[in-house]
């Protein structure tokens, strides 16, 4: 074994260009494995970590609403405040908060302002870790048990990528509004920065008040939100109680925290399905230039190699001389694969945090390393069958000139 | 033998002919190599357009020999006369379609294949016309190659190897790509795998083809030189060659026409 180790490794070095050509191939379809992995993994954890960060068991919404970094959100719950209200009799629940989403205008001048995510929030999604700042001074005031005329708070947490972009702080001050011109009316002091929010949504988020919100964008009248969210008695079976939810409220979707996350990656079907594809095109692609590379040696040694034949080495030994250099390139293209995924995990993470918002996205625990390497080696495997079949059919001795 | 004899440029090799029965009938003391009334067939596939029949080619027609132990013995003819045929057909390369093959006292047609790889491996060098070096392997680890399935240490097989480079006169170019020697060095090379191994049957098919007159007789006679009291077999069509055999077999159209001896 080692002198075919050894003789492979001679080979692989003697052809240095094919060689080169056939581990990048490789390397890059490891690559395309281990990123494809790293994002598929870092888009489920960040999306359990950040509904286990909003501590809600049941989520209920309707049909249509969709989550976009610019706050395009439907609000389709109606009555809100009076739906919580019910399901907070229940025994088997213990809070239930509706929570809206709204795209709303923010600047610290009235002729600039930009459009960012506005979410309102009752009292019970108040408890934020805050980095700056005390937080809302009191709870939701303004509902006044839907009568919208309390006293309006005027004040507003931001995340850190908001307070950089508009250069304010606590105490600041910004205008908010649903539109350009209705924000010039509402000023709102800054009394706090916290990501809590805008780490669930991946996207510049400023939180106020629910009526608040409802109020600055005209819907108290119906009073709108995207969720209602609920969490359980305790000792209450999150999905049993989510089922006799959905039995009692046939015309919401009432999910738990888990299910919710699946319905959110469902919509996002398409762009996983094409990723995917890409990977299995550069598999097929590392697989193919492997075998094919392997094969031409095969085939253009195959005199060399019945002359081998002839003077006694056996057809295994000969399949090994051929093979192993497929699992040598496999290997070598594996770990070139391997230490690159690091690196571009990094670039690629930088990119998808000012894409999408979300720091952390790409997670390359070392499953992810391990499968890259596995890929690898299958790679290598599969070129050194083929090319060993390819020996042992072609290694003949009667290939030899008579 | 005539291990020291080499042609020059006028001399014409002679062969004293012997009768075919005399040769089937002088037993040798210690015979290496016998065949025994050998035919080979190729088949070649459709004989024609149209033609869904195969069409067969007899390359040895009942051909029928002996090798004593350390003789030097020529297979000459012309292009397709059946030599290189014959000289597979011993190797153990080519199953024989009747007759029978006899090598140091082995059946080779009761073998397996891979009992024929073994007997190769074990016993008989290999010399091809077109060398068939690993063109990323040094001579010394072409030379070693046939070494590494007899369990010999890779150490041993270094030594080994270098002796024969030393041998055939290659020991300053031990560590060159069979790229980076001439046609004439890859030969001896060639050589030195063919004999590293130690086997007591060489058979060199067309040695000197690929080579120019006088690296051809230069090679040859080293071939007979360094292969010593070992049975050689060397399948040619170059007359010259047959001044360094102890005989010649002259084959045509895949049978033997004379059998005879160099004659001094």
């Amino acid at each position: 074994m080692r002198a075919i180790a050894r003789l492979t490794l001679r080979q692989v070095r003697h052809e240095r260009g094919r060689t080169v050509f056939v581990v990048l191939s490789i390397a890059l379809a490891v690559l395309a494995v281990t990123l494809l992995a790293s994002v598929g993994l870092g888009v489920l954890q960040t999306g359990e970590e950040r509904f286990d960060r909003a501590g809600q068991d049941i989520w209920i919404t309707a049909d249509g609403v969709e989550l976009t970094a610019t706050g395009g959100i439907e609000n389709p719950i109606t009555d809100s405040h009076r739906l919580a209200a019910d399901l907070e009799r229940r025994d088997d629940v213990r809070t239930a908060s509706p929570l809206a989403f709204h795209g709303v205008y923010v600047g610290t001048e009235p002729d600039d302002l930009e459009l960012v995510t506005g979410l309102g929030v009752p009292n019970t999604h108040g408890d934020l870790s805050l980095e700056r700042g005390t937080g809302f001074s009191e709870g939701d005031s303004h509902y006044a048990n839907g009568t919208y005329d309390g006293p309006m708070s005027q004040e507003i947490l931001i995340d850190p990528q908001t307070a950089d972009r508009f250069d304010v702080d606590v105490g600041d001050t910004l205008y908010v509004g649903s539109s350009r011109s209705s924000a010039t009316e509402r000023e709102f002091e800054v009394v706090g920065i916290s990501d809590a929010y805008s780490q669930f949504l991946g996207s510049s988020t400023v939180t106020m008040p629910l009526s608040e919100l409802q109020t600055v964008t005209g819907t108290t009248g119906t009073d709108r939100a995207t969720y209602v969210t609920v969490t359980t008695a305790e000792g209450a079976n999150r999905a049993a109680v989510s089922e006799s939810i959905q039995q009692s409220y046939p015309e919401y979707d009432v999910r738990t925290s888990e299910k919710q996350f699946e319905s959110l990656l469902s919509e996002y079907l398409l762009v996983l399905a094409s990723g995917a594809t890409l990977v299995v095109l550069a598999l097929i692609a590392g697989v193919a230039l492997t075998v094919n590379t392997l094969v031409l040696v095969a085939v253009q040694q195959r005199e060399e190699l019945a002359a081998l034949r002839a003077i006694g080495l056996s057809r295994g030994f000969l399949a090994g001389l051929v093979g192993g250099q497929g699992l040598t390139l496999g290997l070598i293209g594996g770990l070139l694969g391997l230490l690159a995924t690091p690196v571009f995990a990094f670039g690629l993470d930088r990119v998808a945090a000012r894409v999408v918002g979300f720091d952390d996205l790409l997670r390359t625990p070392p499953e992810v390393y391990v499968g890259g390497l596995v890929i690898a080696v299958g790679i290598g495997t599969l070129g050194a069958i083929v090319a060993g079949w390819r020996v042992a059919r072609d290694a003949r001795v009667d290939t030899l000139h008579v | 033998m005539a291990r020291d004899s080499s042609p020059t440029e006028n001399e014409r090799p002679r062969v004293r002919p012997v009768s075919d029965s005399a040769d089937r009938t002088a037993e040798p003391s210690s015979v290496a190599v016998r065949c025994d009334g050998v035919t080979h067939e190729y088949g070649t596939g459709s004989s024609g357009v149209g033609s869904t029949a195969s069409r067969t080619v007899t390359a040895l027609r009942d051909v029928s020999f002996k090798v004593a132990t350390g003789d030097v013995v020529g297979l000459v003819g012309p292009s397709g006369s059946g030599k290189s045929t014959a000289l597979h057909v011993i190797g153990g390369l080519l199953e024989p379609s009747d007759g029978t093959v006899d090598v140091l006292g082995t059946d080779l047609t009761a073998l397996s294949e891979t009992q024929r790889t073994r007997l190769r491996r074990d016993h008989i060098g290999f010399v091809f016309q077109q060398f068939h070096l690993l063109p990323a392997l040094s001579a010394r680890d072409n030379v070693a190659l046939p070494l590494i399935e007899r369990g010999v240490s890779r150490g041993e097989r270094q030594r080994r190897a270098a002796e024969l480079l030393e041998q055939v006169g290659l020991d300053d170019r031990m560590d060159h790509l069979p790229s980076e020697l001439s046609g004439g060095e890859q030969q001896r090379v060639a050589i030195a795998r063919a004999l590293v191994a130690d086997p007591e049957v060489v058979l060199a098919d067309e040695p000197t083809g690929e080579l120019d007159t006088g690296t051809g007789a230069q090679v040859l006679e080293l071939l007979v030189d360094v292969a010593d009291e070992r049975t050689v077999l060397v399948a040619t069509h170059d007359e010259r060659a047959m001044a360094v055999t102890d005989r010649v077999l002259r084959l045509l159209d895949g049978e033997i026409r004379e059998t005879g001896q160099f004659n001094e």
